[in-house]
C-alpha cells in the first residue's frame, strides 16, 4: 500500500529514445492501466518501476522515497509476468514461498503465508505440483500468488492475461479486479486489451511511442479523448472521424458536414447545442470558417424517434452495409464523405440502400484539430 | 519422426521396389565396412597368438580366451615398464574425470554469466571464446608448455587436466550459453525480485534447468579428454601418461614377437570407456543436442 511518483523519467537504449519523460502519480491503493501498442515502451516502463533496467533520466519514487538506485529486491514491489516465470523445477508451494525463503523467512511461517494465499486464490490442491503439470489459468494464479504472498507496497502486472483464452480471461479479469478491491493494494498493470483497461482500472495512461497521450480515470478517457490518436485507440468500433467546417448560421455556431442523401453528397448544416460544454463553444469562436475534425462514436449515431434529447440532430443519410452483432446492429451510412458507422437497436436497423434519417448527439461529440489531432 | 514417415501408404510399383532393394544394399554395405575392423578386433583380442598366426584374419576364434586381456591389463611392456596398461587407464582416469568436472562446471557458469547476466563487452567476449573452439590443437602447444613451465606443473597429471579444461572451456561454455540463450529471461528477472542473488539464481534456479546439456556436455568432454593423443603425448612425463599414449608405446614396442592379441586387447580396454559411456547417455546425447532447435 503505497503511492507511486514517476517523474520525468527517460530512457535511452543506445540512441534510442523509448520513454521520452513520462510523468505519472498514483495515490494509494490506485489501480493504474498502461495501454498502448505493441512496442510504445510499456514493459520498459514496467521494468524501471522494479528495478530491472536502469532509468537514463528522471526520478521514480515509491511512498515518497527515491528508488532509482535501490535494488529490486529492496524496493517492496512484486511482479507478475506475461509468460508467468514460474521456475519449472520447482513445486507450486516452493514458487510461491521462494521469495520468503529468501529473504530468510522461518519454514514454519513461511509455509503459513503459501497455504493463505493458496487458499485466497484457491490453488490449495496444486501445492504439490511442478508448473508443468498446471492449465493456463492455474499457472497464472500461482504467478499472483507469488506475487501476493509478500504483501508488497506496489503490484507490477505485464500483461498477466494475455497468454489465456478468451473465457478465461474475463473470469482473471474479474478476479483482479475483486482481488484489487479485497487488498486495496497499489497495482500498475500492462496490457493492450483496451476492454482490460476500461474495466480494470481507475486511472488509465495511454501510450504511444514513449509519451503518455492521455492519463485520466476511465470513463473520462472514452467521453473526453485528449486526442485523435486515444480517441481512436479506445472503443469498439472506433470512433468515427468526421472532416467537418466551422460556421455560424442564423446566430448559431455549427458544423457543416457532408452527407448522402438520395444518392447525392450535400452539406448539411449540424447547429451545436448552445449548452454544450462552455470551453468547447468558447474555443469554437476562433475557429469559424475552419476546418476541424468531428468525433463522434458509433453509440452517439442512432436512429430518430419521434422526440430527440437535447443536443441531438437529425440528418438524413444512405445506408450501406449492415453488421448485426445481437445486441446492436452497426450500419454504414454515407456521412463526412465517407462510411461512419451507427449503432442501432436491430428493431429500427433501416435497409441497406435506402436513405433514412439518423439523431447524431453532438453533445458527446469530440472536436478534434485536424493538424495536430489534438481536442479542441 | 521416422515412424510417421513410415506409416504413409507406400507406392508399390516395380521400379521403387527396385530403389528401396538397392538402398537397403547400399546400407548393408556401408554397415559391414564400418564394423569390420571392429569384427577383427574383437574376434582377435580373443585368440591365442597361435590361431592367429595359422587362421584367417575375420574368423571367429575357436577357443576364446582371456589371456590377451589379462596381459594387456597388468603385464605387457611399456617400453621397460611390464605393468601392462592398467597404471595408465587410472592415469587417465585421474585426468578426465576432474578435467570434466571442471570444465562442465566452468563452462556452465561462463554460460550463465553470458546469457542471463550480461555485462559490458558480453558479446566480445564470448567471440573471443567462440574463436577458442576453432583454434588447432598444434597451436596452442607451445604456448602450453610455456605456461606449464612457468606454472611449475609441466608433466605432471594436474598440468595435463589444467590444459584440458583450458582447451575445453571455448567448447564447454559454447554448449551451455546456446542453451540458456533459449530459457526466458523472465525467469532471472523473476528471482531477483524474489531477493535471489547470482549465485542463488545459478544454484537454485538454471542448474536444476539443465542436465540435458550437462549430459552434452559431459560425454563430449569425456571423449575429448580421455581419446586425446596429442596433449597427453606433450605434455605427460613417463608414469604420468594417458592410456592412449601408453597403448602406442605398447603397438610399438619392437621387442620380442607381435603380440596382436595383446595389441587388440589393449586397443580395446582403452576405447571401452567412452563405448560405456555412449550406449548409457548417448541418448541424452542426441536429444540434448537437438532441444531448442525445435522449439526454437
Ligand atoms: N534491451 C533493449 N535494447 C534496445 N531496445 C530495447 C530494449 N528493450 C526494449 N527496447 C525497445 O524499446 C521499445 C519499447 O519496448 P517495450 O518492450 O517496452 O514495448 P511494450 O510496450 O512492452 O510492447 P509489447 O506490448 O509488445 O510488450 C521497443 O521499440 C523495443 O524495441
Ligand atoms: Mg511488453
Amino acid at each position: 500500500m503505497a503511492t507511486l511518483t514517476i517523474d520525468r523519467v527517460r530512457k535511452r537504449y543506445h540512441h534510442q529514445e523509448v520513454l521520452k519523460g513520462i510523468d505519472l502519480d498514483l495515490n494509494d491503493g490506485e489501480f493504474l492501466v498502461l495501454l498502448g501498442p505493441s512496442g510504445c515502451g510499456k514493459s520498459t516502463l514496467l521494468n524501471l518501476i522494479a528495478g530491472l533496467d536502469e532509468i537514463t533520466d528522471g526520478e521514480i519514487r515509491i511512498d515518497g522515497r527515491v528508488v532509482n538506485g535501490v535494488h529490486p529486491k529492496d524496493r517492496d514491489i512484486a511482479m507478475v509476468f506475461q509468460s508467468y516465470a514460474l521456475y519449472p523445477t520447482m513445486s507450486v508451494a516452493r514458487n510461491i514461498g521462494f521469495g520468503l525463503e529468501m529473504r530468510k523467512v522461518p519454514k514454519a511461517e513461511r509455509e503459513a503465508a503459501v497455504r493463505k494465499v493458496a487458499a485466497l486464490l484457491q490453488i490449495e490442491h496444486l501445492l504439490e505440483r511442478k508448473p508443468a503439470q498446471l492449465s493456463g489459468g492455474q499457472r497464472q494464479r500461482v504467478a499472483m500468488g507469488r506475487a501476493l504472498v509478500r504483501d508488497p507496497k506496489v503490484f507490477l502486472f505485464d500483461e498477466p492475461l494475455s497468454n489465456l483464452d478468451a473465457r478465461l480471461r474475463i473470469d482473471m479479469r474479474t478476479e483482479i479486479k475483486k482481488l484489487h478491491q479485497r487488498l486495496g493494494s497499489t497495482i500498475v498493470y500492462v496490457t493492450h486489451d483496451q476492454i482490460e483497461a476500461m474495466t480494470l482500472a481507475t486511472r488509465i495512461a495511454i501510450m504511444k511511442e514513449g509519451v503518455v497521450q492521455q492519463f485520466a480515470p476511465p470513463q473520462e478517457i472514452y467521453e473526453r479523448p485528449a486526442n485523435m490518436y486515444v480517441a481512436g485507440f479506445v472503443g469498439s468500433p472506433p470512433m468515427n472521424f468526421l472532416p467537418a467546417v466551422v460556421a455560424v448560421e442564423k446566430d448559431r455556431l455549427g458544423l457543416f458536414v457532408k452527407c448522402e442523401a438520395h444518392g447525392a453528397w450535400s452539406d448539411v448544416f449540424l447547429p451545436l447545442p448552445p449548452q454544450v460544454p462552455v470551453q468547447l463553444g468558447n474555443g469554437l469562436a476562433e475557429h469559424v470558417g475552419r476546418e476541424v475534425v468531428l468525433g463522434l462514436r458509433p453509440e452517439h449515431i442512432t436512429r430518430a424517434g419521434s422526440d430527440l434529447a437535447s443536443g441531438q440532430v437529425v440528418v438524413e443519410a444512405s445506408v450501406g452495409v449492415l453488421e448485426p452483432t445481437g445486441a446492436d446492429t452497426l450500419a454504414y451510412i454515407g456521412l463526412g464523405g465517407q462510411d461512419t458507422v451507427a449503432r442501432v437497436k436491430p428493431a429500427d436497423a433501416p435497409r441497406t440502400g435506402e436513405t433514412a434519417s439518423f439523431a447524431l448527439d453532438l453533445g458527446s461529440a469530440s472536436l478534434f484539430e485536424p493538424k495536430s489531432g489534438a481536442r479542441i | 519422426m521416422s515412424s510417421s514417415l513410415s506409416a504413409l501408404p507406400r507406392t508399390h510399383t516395380p521400379g521403387a521396389r527396385a530403389l528401396r532393394i538397392g538402398l537397403y544394399l547400399m546400407l548393408a554395405l556401408f554397415a559391414l565396412y564400418y564394423i569390420t575392423p571392429l569384427l577383427v578386433l574383437v574376434a582377435t583380442a580373443f585368440k591365442t597368438p597361435d590361431e592367429i598366426r595359422t587362421g584367417s584374419l575375420l574368423s571367429l576364434p575357436l577357443a576364446p580366451t582371456l589371456d590377451a586381456w589379462r596381459t594387456a591389463w597388468n603385464q605387457a611392456c611399456i617400453g621397460a615398464d611390464c605393468r601392462g596398461l592398467a597404471p595408465y587407464f587410472w592415469n587417465s582416469v585421474a585426468i578426465a574425470v576432474p578435467g570434466v568436472l571442471l570444465s562442465t562446471a566452468l563452462g556452465a557458469l561462463n554460460g550463465f554469466a553470458l546469457t542471463k547476466f550480461r555485462f559490458r563487452g558480453a558479446n566480445v567476449v564470448f567471440g573471443l571464446m567462440l574463436f577458442g573452439s576453432f583454434l588447432p590443437f598444434q597451436l596452442v602447444l607451445l604456448p602450453m608448455a610455456q605456461t606449464l613451465g612457468f606454472l611449475g606443473m609441466a608433466g605432471t597429471t594436474q598440468g595435463l587436466v589444467l590444459v584440458h579444461v583450458v582447451y575445453g572451456l571455448a567448447f564447454t561454455t559454447l554448449f551451455f550459453r546456446n542453451y540458456y540463450v533459449s530459457l526466458p529471461d523472465e525467469l532471472v528477472k523473476a528471482a531477483i525480485i524474489d531477493g535471489a542473488g547470482f549465485v542463488q539464481i545459478f544454484t537454485r534456479i538454471i542448474l536444476p534447468m539443465s542436465p540435458p546439456i550437462i549430459v552434452v556436455t559431459v560425454i563430449w568432454q569425456f571423449t575429448q579428454i580421455w581419446n586425446d593423443f596429442l596433449f597427453g603425448a606433450s605434455f605427460a612425463a613417463g608414469g604420468a601418461q594417458p592410456i592412449t599414449v601408453a597403448l602406442n608405446n605398447l603397438v610399438n614396442t619392437t621387442t620380442g614377437v607381435k603380440q596382436y592379441n595383446v595389441d587388440m586387447a589393449g586397443a580395446l580396454i582403452a576405447g571401452l570407456p567412452t563405448l560405456i559411456v555412449y550406449v548409457l547417455a548417448g541418448r541424452y546425447f542426441i536429444r540434448g543436442l537437438t532441444a531448442g532447435s525445435v522449439k526454437g
